[in-house]
Formats: C-alpha cells, structure tokens, sequence
C-alpha cells in the first residue's frame, strides 16, 4: 500500500497539471496590447462593395492619438478579417461604441448589415447608430484630425451622461433591427457631419422605416420626438418671438380608441418649464400661450410628414396594441397609421421665472 | 437533521440554471399572443407533479426511490427505473453538449466546443463524485454568493422594457390551449420537468421538510415570467422570435453607464452557468446511483469518472445545434415518460403501503 501511494500522488498531481493547461480557459488569447479596439466605425455601400472605416484610438502614456484604417469588400467579416490580416493588430470589435453609415447607403436599407451585426458575437447590440451627411471618409478625417482625446469624441457625443442634447435621437443597432421586424415601432436615427467651430454637429435624424431612410426630421423636430417618448426634455432651450425657456419635465399621458375604423389617439403633454431669457417685456401669459401654439404647430407638421411618409418614429401604434386584434394590426402601417387622428394638446406650467420678476 | 434549507437552494439553482436559455425560446415560439397561459400551465403542472411526487415519498420513511421500487418487486423496478437512467443520460448529454454550444456562441468564441465540455464535466464530476452531502453544502454556497448578482442582473433587464407590448393579453389560441400538444411547447417542458426527481433520491442523505419544498415551489414562478417576458417587452413577439436566445439578446440590450463592466450578460451567464454545473453534478450522483444499484461491484470513483467519459464521447459525436434541438425533441418523449409515470407510481405504491400497515395493525 505504502509503495503505491507515491504513484498515487504522482498520478493525480500529473491530472492536475494536465487539466490546468488544458481547462484554463487561455484559448488562442490576444493580450490587450495586440488588439485594435475600433471606437466607431463608417460602413459606405456603393454597388454591393462595402467599405468599411474604423476609428481606433491610440493612447500611450504620454500621448494620445487617432489611427484610421479603412479596405473595402463583399462582405463585413472579410473586411474586418482583411484589415486584422494586414494590420500588426487584432482587431476586436466587442467595445465598438458608435455604428456610423452613410447616407445613401442608409436610403437603400441597412436590413442586411443590422441583421449581420445581431448575429455576430462580437458587436455588441447596443452600439449606438448614425448616419452621416457627409463623405465618411471625411467625417472620419476631421475627427481624427481635431481629436484631443484619442477620439473619444465620437462617443461622448452620443452619450447620455456626456455631451447628448435631447436635440439629439439616440438610436442602437438592437432597435434598427426591432423596426424591421416590429408592426408598429420604427426609428430615427441621428444625422451627424463636421462642424464648423466644433468637431461634429448634428443636421437632424433619419426617419427609418423597416431599416429604409424614407425621410428626414430638423434638431427641433427631434426634441419633440423626444418629448413624445418620454425621453425627458430636460434641460433645453425653445426660442420664440419674446422668450427661451429650459423644459424641466415633460409627463404624457395617451388615450387610444378606434371610431369607425379609423385610429384616435389623444395625447396630452404636460411640460414644466423656467424662463431663461425675455426680449421685451412680455407677460407669462404671453409665455404660456405662444409656446403651447408653438409646440403644437411644429408638432402637428412633424406628424403630418412622419404620416405621409408611413413610418411610426413615434411608436403610436404601440397604444393601440389593445384596441386592434393582431392579425390587423400587422398592417398598422398601410391600414390604419396614414388616416389616424392624432389629437395632441401640450398643457404647459411654467414653474417660475429665474431669478427675475416678470408680470403675470 | 433537517437540511431543508439545502435542499430549497438546491432546487431553486437547478431550476434557475435550465431557465433561462431554451425555454423562453420554445414559449415564445409556440404563441404569439398571451404566453402567461403557457407559463402558468407548465408551472401548475410542476406544482402538481412535485406535490403528487412528494406526498408518495412521505408515505416512506426516509427511503429512496430505487428503494421503494425494488421494495415492490424487481421486474417493475426495472421497468421503472430503465427509463429513468436512460433519461438521466440523454439529460447529461445534452445539457453538457447545449451549455457548451452557449457558452461558445456567446462568449468563448475561440475556445473548442471540447474542452468546455471536458471542463464542464470535469467540475460537475467531481462535484458528484464529493458526495451529495457536499453538493449540497455547495449548493447552498453557490446560492449565497450568486442570488445576489442574479437578482440584480434582472432587474436591470427591465431597462428597455416597453410594457404596451403586455397587450393584447390573450387571443384564441392561447385561451383555448390548442398549443399544449405542439412541439415547441412539449419541449418547453424540460425546464419544468429536468429537476425535481432529485428529490425522491436523497431522503437517506438529506433529510428534508416536505412541506418547506412545495412551499419554495411560487418563487420559481417569477423567474419562468421575467425568462419570457423581459425579451417580449424589449423586443416585441415579432422581433423576440428571431433569437436564438431571447432573454440573453434583451440583457445585451441594457447599458448602465455607472457600472464599470461593459456587459452584464457576463454576470448572468457566470452566474447561471455555475447553477447549470450544479445541476449536471447532481444528475451524474443521480445516474452513478443507479448505475451502482445494478453493478455493485463499480467503485463509487471509477464509476462517475467512466459516465463522464461516455457522456464526452457522445457529446463529441453530436455534430451541429441542428442535432442538439433534434436529440431534445426525441429525449421529450421519455420526459413525458418520467414526468407522468414516476411520481404517480410512487404515490400508488406509498398509499398502497399504508393501507398494508394499516391491515396489519
């Protein structure tokens, strides 16, 4: 017995060790400083051929700058594989931040490439979209070129708790790919170029209709689609004849029925807002009234264009999910969403007025 | 001594671990419209057949179910039991051979599909292989540690939940249960249906509470609904059925800009695939039961090593998902086998019993 036991010990000490080489889980792994980790990338379609840009920041200790690899192909993966192949890198899509397509290439449908990037393992389905009005390749340059954080510029601009205004659509690829499968819900997505004294600014959103770009909406349009959603305003500015006011919160309230086959959707918007700047000396009043006209109007231009257009940014057609038996509401978009009756009031408070008295 | 907490946690992780991949899968594919009827069916089946299962066992006093069938008669202890084996086996391999396949599409994407299996069956056999009593001291550690990091996962899951998307609450199909006897809805029931038969073989190890098991049975209830409904309300029926696997899809989908870990679905997945390793090693101490019942002369060791050995190699030989889904519906007839038969059985035999003992006093 006591002969055995060295062998014994020898033997499950050999298992042990052979299962640490084979079990650790270290499989064909890339140290960080192998991989390229892309912050943004452009994806241009002309003709079938992609191509594809990728933003990679660079940092070191001492300085941080911005690398743009671009190659062009039939498919993604062979784009991405060919830039891994001649690149010193890996290249490792997972902490992908900001999805970026061209225009055109947005108005002739993203449904194939969204649907690729769901199946893919390594693009997260949370990357934010865009769309850019310019070339990419150029939106790309001026990013790299004005970048004083390794451009990461790109990806506050997007982001919530950075520099994202609700003037501004926030949009991931998840989404895209829910409006073209989804009966009721389409997007917008953010329309992004250079700016001028800034790096980028923003010329509106997208209207995306079953991944098809089918129209545009302004800044302005975007803030009441926001308000709409509930993706409080907080924080922003509308400019009238005589005054700017910030709107605190925004708090809807929807009741949907159907009259005769036609969809009705009353809508109410209760917006809370402080005044920031006067131009004259105008009354509260004043204030209130001139801004729920404003509020409306540009609303119920928006919807008319949003309605012509057949594509339901708004997700209206979610209120009527209870009032439509499923068969019929498949055809919301053709059947029921073009002749629908939006009724929309905005009921404004405002909540005080800075620091300054003004009259009633 | 009562070790009823043990085996609440026990059964709460083996559960939880088979949950959350294939089973929203199976339910949303099987209506469109209304799937808390299907939730709540299964799950009243469950309760039904936990209870039945268990008042027969109670009408023994601390036997296990190999016991109380060969107490009956050898000729039905194997009728019986053969099933069962056969079912534990089928169970092993494909749990081991799904898990491994889910774990490779979703995070590992460069490690071979063989050695995460070897790795599976390397924890899990020498869980079993420790004993049931470790098992489940281990279980009621690993609920300790992970329950925490489950509940939060889930609740964040809730992020992009639009809750329009609860309508319409039923239609005709789902209220007239004409989708009961179609495949994706049998197959949902493995969820339902993996678990429980542990619990007819521990009473010589574990003692327990009958009472404190069918009382833990509504926790489950919400895990089965958040499974199906968080992709549901953050997808939508029409976008949910497009996934693979629709509750890790819709956790992909939540950003928390405070957390400092990219992705949760991390957590979640450790989590649940710790669970999931659980409930493999405790169908291996299971079937290496059995196996010694009708090989006495096996050691306890050589037997959990060879049925890992078996079970890798028929896992390996198990080419494509295709595969998997076709092996899984194959192994639902014997589920329904052992869902419908064991516990009825038992109840008969245990009634049976008492009404003996009755006739005797």
């Amino acid at each position: 017995m006591n002969a055995k036991l060295p062998v014994r010990i020898a033997l499950k000490s050999m298992t042990m060790a052979g299962m640490l080489i084979v079990l650790c889980g270290c499989w064909d792994i890339r140290d960080i400083n192998h991989r390229a980790l892309p912050i943004a990338m452009g994806l241009e379609n002309k003709e079938g051929i992609y191509r594809i840009h990728l933003l990679i920041p660079q940092n070191t200790q001492s300085s941080s700058s911005v690398r743009i690899v671009s190659d062009k192909g039939s498919t993604i993966n062979e784009i991405i594989d060919r830039i891994s192949k001649d690149l010193e890198l890996e290249v490792d899509l997972m902490h992908l931040k900001v999805i970026v397509f061209d225009r055109t290439f947005a108005e002739r449908g993203l449904g194939d490439s969204v649907s690729s990037f769901m199946r893919s393992r390594d693009i997260a389905s949370k990357t934010i979209a865009a769309i850019s009005d310019e070339s990419i390749g150029s939106l790309f340059q001026t990013l790299k070129s004005t970048s004083t954080t390794g451009g990461l510029e790109i990806y506050n601009f997007f982001e919530k708790n950075a520099g994202w205004s609700p003037q501004l659509a926030q949009t991931r690829i998840w989404q895209i790919f829910q409006s073209l499968h989804s009966f009721t819900k389409d997007v917008a997505v953010p329309i992004i170029k250079s700016g001028e004294s800034t790096t980028m600014t923003s010329t509106g959103s997208a209207v995306i209709k079953n991944g098809k770009m089918v129209g545009r909406i302004t800044p302005e349009e975007t803030l009441l689609f926001n308000a709409f959603n509930g993706l409080s305003a907080q924080g922003k500015i509308e400019v009238m004849n005589h005054a700017a006011v910030v709107i605190d919160t925004d708090r809807l309230s929807h009741h949907s029925s159907v009259k005769g086959g036609r969809a009705v959707l009353n809508s109410r918007i209760n917006l809370k807002v402080t005044v920031l700047e006067t131009k004259g000396s105008p009354t509260t009043a004043m204030v209130k009234q001139e801004l729920e006209q404003l509020l409306t109007q540009n609303f119920e231009r928006m919807f008319a264009r949003l309605q012509a257009e057949g594509a339901d940014i708004l997700g209206v057609g979610q209120f009527f999910r209870n009032r439509i038996p499923r068969d019929r509401l498949a055809n919301w978009r053709t059947d029921y969403y073009p002749r629908m009756k939006l009724n929309l009031t905005f009921h404004t408070v405002i909540e005080d007025e800075g620091l300054l008295k003004m009259k009633p | 001594m009562d070790k009823s907490m043990q085996v609440i946690a026990v059964y709460l992780l083996s559960h939880i671990g088979l949950i959350f991949f294939m089973y929203p899968t199976d339910i949303i594919e099987s209506l469109s419209v209304g799937h808390w009827c299907a939730i709540l069916l299964g799950f009243a089946c469950h309760v039904a057949v936990i209870a039945i299962y268990t008042k027969g066992l109670s009408y023994f006093k601390s036997q296990s179910i190999i016991d109380i069938f060969a107490g009956a008669g050898k000729a039905l202890a194997w009728i019986l039991l053969l099933p069962v084996s056969l079912y534990f086996l089928m169970m092993l391999i494909l749990t081991v051979r799904a898990y491994a396949e889910i774990v490779t599409i979703i995070f590992l994407d460069s490690t071979p599909l063989w050695a995460v299996m070897a790795l599976f069956l390397a924890v899990a056999g020498l869980i079993s292989f420790m004993g049931v009593e470790a098992m489940f001291r281990t279980g009621l550690l690993a609920a300790i540690l992970f329950f925490p990091l489950l509940l939060f996962v889930l609740s964040v899951s809730f992020q992009n939940a639009d809750w329009h998307y609860l309508y319409p609450i039923m239609d005709k199909r789902s209220a007239s249960f004409s989708f009961v006897l179609e495949r994706p809805y049998l197959l949902s029931f493995f969820a339902f249906a993996g678990g429980f038969l542990f619990l007819g073989f521990i009473p010589p190890y574990v003692p327990y509470k009958r009472r404190a098991v069918l009382w833990t049975t509504p926790v489950l209830l919400p895990f089965f609904f958040v499974s199906v409904y968080v992709p549901l309300l953050t997808f939508g029926r029409n976008t949910a059925v497009q996934f693979q696997f629709p509750f890790i899809m819709a956790v992909d989908t939540a950003d928390i800009s405070w957390l400092m870990f990219d992705r949760v679905t991390m957590f979640f997945m450790i989590t649940v695939i710790c669970f999931a390793l659980l409930f493999i090693s405790l169908v291996m101490w299971k079937t290496t039961l059995m196996i010694r019942r009708v090989l006495p002369f096996v050691r306890p060791d050589l037997a959990s090593l060879l049925l890992a050995a078996v079970v890798f190699v028929i896992c390996l030989q198990i080419p494509n998902w295709k595969m998997v889904e076709r092996l899984f519906w194959w192994n639902t007839y014997l589920r329904l086998y052992v869902v419908a038969v064991i516990p009825l059985t038992t109840l008969v035999l245990g009634i049976r019993r008492r009404r003996k003992g009755a006739a005797g006093i």
